[in-house]
């Protein structure tokens, strides 16, 4: 536990002593107070005349507002996270200093989260803006609170998974960029397969010529291949989840994959001991 | 202190290290030499944990580094050949983090940090950036960092390369004085400082043991030969044999 918080703070320290931490830090929020208050702006011009904006009354604060909103913060972190996690084992690597990292009497499991939780708290610090203005607007708006907590929880549950792929990816590697362009690629396939799994025909589309044998193979097969597309989405789960709807599939979703990519940055880094 | 029997390794169709065997007792000063590529580095990677063998066994202070890595870590100081820092950290800043991950407590920290950079001279420049310090300040503080914790054994893989000779020699008495209190396994090419510092040569040649003796023996007053002619004969004896 000391171990694992002795690694986090040189990690978290090292993005500000570099300029990696101060530039991903303003640029975030920039653009979530940009979008903050354009979406914002928006919505109030809704509220004065729906319907110009073709709705029949006022619309639902959260619906039209909050949880796009947060939707958003959580897509742009899936869009920043390989660059906060590109360096976290590939720099090592490059530098040389895993040479000393790993003859230092640590465990993996310290290393990795450690590192893990560094990269974690950088996206806290990032999203700390956004904080701040929805916290701003919540003292002027009546908010509906599962909904608002709900969404927090999402934008983080999606920022776990994603810097546990960057972490994965980046100790696959002993190059920054490659670290980043690899799981920025990744980040975008998820993010593209989710949205094209909803697009293909419920129904196994199999010629009649088929024998029945084989037909009766592939349609299950299809069906079932078309739901892990979907369900693979990276923002499906958070839509549903930011509306404040509570379903464990979405959560498990994000923990499942935070999960599974941090055990493979574990086998990546005990690769080194296997005996070849 | 240090027991390596049959130790292998090989990178792909290369074999760095063949059935490497060699001890080293406590409290010895051993010069480990060898040619350019002989598997120095591989056999003290193998000895920090940082690399695995293909075979063999390697055993620091009676652990297994293989299947006790942690414990072997705790009793050894590393010195890196190509001495990787963390750039962007004071130099202070980074053996304060070096104190943390070798468990020294809480309250001892300071002393320790202040202790290390005391014995390393680099009592000036805590305040600078690792970035910034000249080649033979960051050997310096690659050393405190091995000595963080003050570990009974000390692997050093080419300490005085790329230095001035004022500090080589500075560096050379202090490897001498730490072999007081810890074993010191220190690579190197320079046979002059083997006669200085050291009291056992290892001679490694392509990834074999070639020699293992004490200095006396291998050359010095009674001798009939310098330690030049021993490290060139042990080497081209080898090379004999396979040609
Ligand atoms: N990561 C690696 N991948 C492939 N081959 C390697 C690797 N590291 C070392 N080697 C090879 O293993 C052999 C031994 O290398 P090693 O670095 O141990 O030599 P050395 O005795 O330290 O040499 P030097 O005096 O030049 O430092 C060399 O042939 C080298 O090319
Ligand atoms: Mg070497």
């Amino acid at each position: 536990m000391r171990n694992t918080w002795a690694v986090c703070k040189r990690e978290f320290k090292s993005y500000f002593l570099t300029p990696v931490g101060y530039v991903l830090v303003g640029m975030v929020s920039a653009i979530t107070g940009m979008a903050f208050t354009l979406s914002f702006l928006t919505f109030a011009k809704i509220t004065q005349s729906p319907g110009q904006y073709s709705y029949a009354t006022v619309p639902d604060f959260e619906e039209t507002f909050l949880s796009p909103f947060l939707v958003f913060c959580g897509i742009l972190v899936m869009f920043l996270s390989p660059l906060i996690t590109m360096r976290s084992i590939a720099e090592e690597k490059h530098r040389g200093t895993i040479e000393l990292l790993l003859t230092y009497p640590l465990r993996d499991r310290e290393i990795i989260f450690g590192k893990y939780l560094a990269a974690m708290g950088m996206v806290l610090v990032m999203l700390l803006p956004m904080a701040v203005d929805v916290s701003i607007m919540s003292y002027f708006v009546n908010v509906e609170t599962p909904v608002l907590v709900f969404g927090v929880v999402t934008v983080f549950l999606m920022s776990a998974a994603f810097i546990s792929l960057g972490l994965f990816v980046s100790s696959l590697t002993h190059n920054q960029i490659t670290s980043a362009v690899l799981c920025f690629g990744i980040v975008l396939m998820l993010y593209v397969i989710g949205n094209m799994g909803g697009d293909l025909p419920k129904q196994a589309p199999i010629p009649e010529s088929w024998p029945a044998a084989a037909a009766s193979v592939a349609a299950p097969a299809y069906v079932l291949a078309r739901a892990v597309l979907v369900e693979m989405s990276l923002d499906a789960h958070a839509k549903e989840m930011a509306q404040g709807l509570f379903q464990p599939k979405d959560v498990a979703y994000y923990v499942l994959l935070s999960a599974f990519f941090l055990f493979l940055t574990f086998r990546s880094l005990e690769s080194r001991n296997w005996r070849r | 202190m240090i027991h390596v029997a049959g130790l292998t390794k090989f990178y792909g169709p290369i074999a760095a290290l063949s059935d490497a065997s060699f001890d080293v007792g406590q409290g010895e000063i051993i010069g480990f030499l060898g040619p350019n590529g002989a598997g120095k580095s591989t056999a003290m990677r193998i000895l920090t944990g940082f690399a695995s063998a293909t075979r063999g066994t390697a055993r620091v202070a009676g652990f297994e580094v293989h299947s006790n890595p942690l414990e072997v870590k705790r009793r050894v100081g590393y010195l890196p050949e190509r001495v990787p820092l963390y750039e962007e950290m004071t130099v202070k800043g980074f053996l304060r983090y070096v104190t943390e991950v070798k468990g020294v407590p809480r309250m001892g920290r300071t002393a320790e940090v202040g202790r290390v950079m005391e014995r390393c001279g680099l009592g000036e420049i805590g305040g600078r950036l690792i970035r910034n310090v000249s080649k033979g300040f960051r050997q310096r503080v690659g050393l405190a960092q091995a000595l963080v914790g003050n570990p009974p054994v000390l692997i050093l893989d080419e300490p005085t390369v790329g230095l001035d000779p004022r500090q080589i020699v500075d560096i050379r008495q202090m490897i001498k004085d730490l072999g007081k209190e810890h074993t010191v396994l220190l690579s190197t090419h320079i046979l002059p400082e083997v006669a200085v510092v050291c009291e056992r040569v290892i001679i490694i040649n392509q990834g074999r043991i070639v020699t293992q003796d004490r200095l006396e023996n291998l050359a010095g007053p009674g001798a009939s030969r310098t330690l030049e002619d021993a490290f060139i004969q042990a080497i081209s004896a080898e090379r004999r044999e396979e040609g």
